[in-house]
């Protein structure tokens, strides 16, 4: 195989970059465009002669978007505090600890994490609406465990499985009981992968769409993706709203990103890759 | 999946550390660990699907009152009840007052029914306190609890009294010319609301659904969209894996490119693609039309196929990069002397593709293509924003029919079948895949 890159690998490389970034680039140009120009001629022009912040200022102004910014914050982030910590006693105990019946366990972590949102909804619902938790935010915290405590013991066993096993033999001919050795010795040597799995748990967290649309109806328990997919206006639809609400959580999702690419790409293929 | 807390050798108190007491502890341990996910998968995954498929079982409707919940008996809420049988026996017996010879007899023999059925109802004792109490708090214009209010009766009474009830508004319609028809008969409506009869239902949702077109329509446009969307994804992401897998200046950036689509809420990329497939003025719609992939620029969301293409296409763009991702990191595990050593035996460009590249990334491709069909085949967000099903359910997922079943419905049965039968898919796709890739997924390396 070529491993030199030449001038045309940059070109395509180059394109390929181009087209996946098309979506986002003609969303902001088309986000400081007055509202005007986004219907008839304009429309089609990649720049504009009068930029204006109008847009996301309305965004503000005209919905409760920065409500619904807090309330993803809250419940993606409560809910990857407490499923990773969770998860990762389940995943140390999977990947490191002899007992019976590892495998049947982590076949049930992998099927469950392969179910349907749509099979579990009613139940939850109806559970959720009796006992008053619907427009809440633990009524969100809760179904969202069955998305994300799979994935991140799923995630988390792979990482724990990588950890030399020297060192916790060393640790036991010291007499540190199983427990010491868990925090003293292999929880310090995990921390990157808990991050990686952090990362990976909140950005599923913030995406969820079925369960926010269902579960928390009321506007001022509405989560980001829910509030920008039901933005509407009086006659038509606010489109100039629509461009800068999506810049608005695209651009923090670009900076993180940018600075933890390296982990969430090891946290994806880790399961998925034979080493 | 047995949760042992207790191994069975308890370790010896007293004894230094053996071999055989760590092992036990360990054991102890690692069940300790692994117990409050399993409880936890277990309450809010598990039980949530053997109960979908319970009330899947019922005629269940959240908007009506006879039916909002599953029940395998005969119910009488009582505040009903109450506020229209004393009122019906008035209407009735003042009616027979009024009127001569038979339609005198006639109306006091309804009045003798449902005097009966009545006291039928009030003989079990428990039932007749709880009736007494309802009575008087409506009386004294208390509220009644939901639960105070619903009584479980004999099936005898409360067939007895829906038939009675029957024959009540039969006959008073017979009657032709009563003061208070309307009163009488809009009383006796009432009463039977207050008769709760078992929704149980058996497998009808299932037979209902599974002859029924639109299910199949919805079944087919979920696999047609799977099908091809992810068979586009594995070849185009397989091409670009296999490009980039060079080193290149500017890596972490093009990687980074690659992610944010991943990472956007599909949602939110699906409100957007909204407005680039726009009819009027959204730039996609426009390029296409001028490349010639679509006659006019409006087809692209308000035709059928040209809906299911822009579905597919969005899905395309927002997981091909993933996908690249995915076989990239698989591409990386081959070791490079392989494919020097086919160079020097001469082997060509793809033979060296198909007899080393292929089979050592057929494990990867089969774990990304399990996630991928599953993924897919669910889809709910970018259908529900991008087109909401239409235009006319031709772009109708099996989980957005589920979903409209439910919420837009409030038939929570029949959306509860369907959901049973988008499991049911879904275990079958990933029985076929993990026949494929055997216990590989799972063996402990």
């Amino acid at each position: 195989m070529n491993k030199k890159a030449g001038p045309l690998f940059y070109i395509f490389l180059a394109i390929f970059v181009f087209i996946v970034m098309f979506p986002f680039l003609w969303m902001l140009v088309s986000s400081i465009k007055p509202i005007s120009e986004l219907f008839g001629d304009k429309a089609f022009t990649p720049f504009t002669s009068k930029p204006t912040l109008e847009n996301y200022v309305s965004v503000f102004v005209n919905y409760p978007f920065l409500r619904y910014l807090w309330n993803s914050f809250v419940v993606s982030g409560i809910t990857t505090v407490y499923t990773v910590l969770i998860a990762s006693f389940t995943a140390y105990a999977i990947a490191r600890l002899k007992f019976k019946g590892k495998t049947i366990i982590l076949g049930l972590v992998l099927s469950v994490s392969m179910f349907p949102q749509i099979a579990t909804i009613s139940p939850i619902y109806i559970l959720l609406k009796n006992i008053g938790l619907t427009n809440s935010y633990l009524g969100l915290i809760i179904p969202y465990t069955t998305i994300t405590l799979p994935l991140s013991i799923w995630i988390l066993v792979t990482f724990f499985r990588k950890i030399p096993f020297d060192l916790e033999e060393a640790a036991k001919m010291d007499g540190a009981t199983l427990m010491q050795t868990y925090w003293k010795v292999i929880l310090p040597l995990a921390v990157p992968g808990i991050f990686t799995t952090a990362i990976l748990v909140f950005i599923a967290a913030w995406n969820e769409f079925l369960f926010a649309l269902t579960i928390n109806t009321e506007d001022k328990f509405k989560t980001v993706p829910v509030g920008i997919a039901m933005f509407e206006g009086q006659f038509t639809v606010p489109w100039g709203d629509i461009t800068a609400a999506t810049i608005i959580v695209t651009v923090p999702l670009v900076i993180m990103v940018l600075l933890f690419q390296r982990r969430i790409v090891s946290g994806l293929t880790s399961g998925a890759v034979k080493e | 999946m047995e949760v042992n807390l207790n191994p069975e050798k308890q370790p010896k108190q007293g004894k230094p550390a053996s071999g055989k007491k760590q092992k036990a502890s360990e054991k102890r341990l690692g069940y300790l660990l692994v117990a409050p996910s399993l409880i936890l998968i277990l309450l809010i995954a598990v039980w949530p699907v053997l109960q979908s498929f319970y009330y899947s079982l019922f005629d269940l409707r959240l908007n009506n009152p006879t039916k909002s919940e599953v029940t395998l008996t005969y119910h009488i809420d009582l505040e009903k009840y109450l506020n229209s049988y004393p009122f019906l026996i008035n209407v009735l017996e003042d009616e027979a007052g009024k009127a001569n010879g038979s339609a005198a007899e006639s109306l006091n023999g309804l009045v003798k029914g449902l005097k009966e059925v009545d006291a039928s109802i009030q003989d079990d004792s428990a039932v007749k306190k709880q009736y007494d109490q309802v009575d008087d708090m409506l009386t004294n214009m208390e509220p009644v609890s939901d639960e105070l209010s619903s009584v479980k009766v004999d099936k005898t009474d409360a067939i007895k009294l829906d038939k009675t009830l029957h024959k009540v508004s039969a006959q008073v319609k017979e009657l032709k010319g009563l003061k208070n028809e309307e009163d009488a008969l809009g009383l006796s409506s009432s009463l039977n609301e207050a008769v709760i009869k078992p929704n149980f239902i058996g497998l009808d949702h299932y037979k209902e659904n599974l002859t029924d077109k639109r299910m199949w329509m919805a079944i087919w446009n979920t696999s047609a969209f799977t099908l091809i969307s992810v068979f586009v994804e594995l070849v185009v992401g397989l091409a670009i894996a296999l490009l980039i897998n060079k080193a290149f200046f500017g890596r972490g950036l093009v990687r980074a490119t690659i992610l944010i689509p991943w990472a956007i809420p599909t949602a939110v990329s699906a409100k957007m693609w909204q407005f680039l497939y726009d009819g009027q003025n959204g730039i996609v719609s426009r390029i296409f039309e001028k490349v010639g992939l679509v006659d006019n620029a409006t087809d692209l969301l308000t035709s059928n196929i040209g809906a299911m293409f822009s579905i597919i296409f969005t899905d395309v763009w927002k997981t091909t990069p993933y996908m690249a991702l995915l076989l990239l990191a698989g591409l990386q595990t081959i070791s490079s002397s392989l494919y020097e050593a086919a160079s020097i035996d001469g082997a060509s460009k793809w033979k060296q593709f198909t007899t080393i590249t292929l089979p050592l990334l057929k494990s990867s491709i089969l774990v990304a293509l399990l996630f991928r069909t599953l993924d897919a085949f669910r889809v709910f967000d970018l259908v529900f924003v991008l087109t909401g099903g239409g235009p006319a359910n031709s772009t109708e997922t099996i989980s957005i029919l589920a979903y409209k079943r439910m919420f837009e419905q409030t038939n929570f049965g029949d959306g509860s079948a369907l959901s049973v039968i988008v499991f049911v898919c879904v275990a079958i796709i990933s029985m076929i895949f993990i026949k494929f890739l055997g216990r590989d997924l799972l063996n402990d390396r």
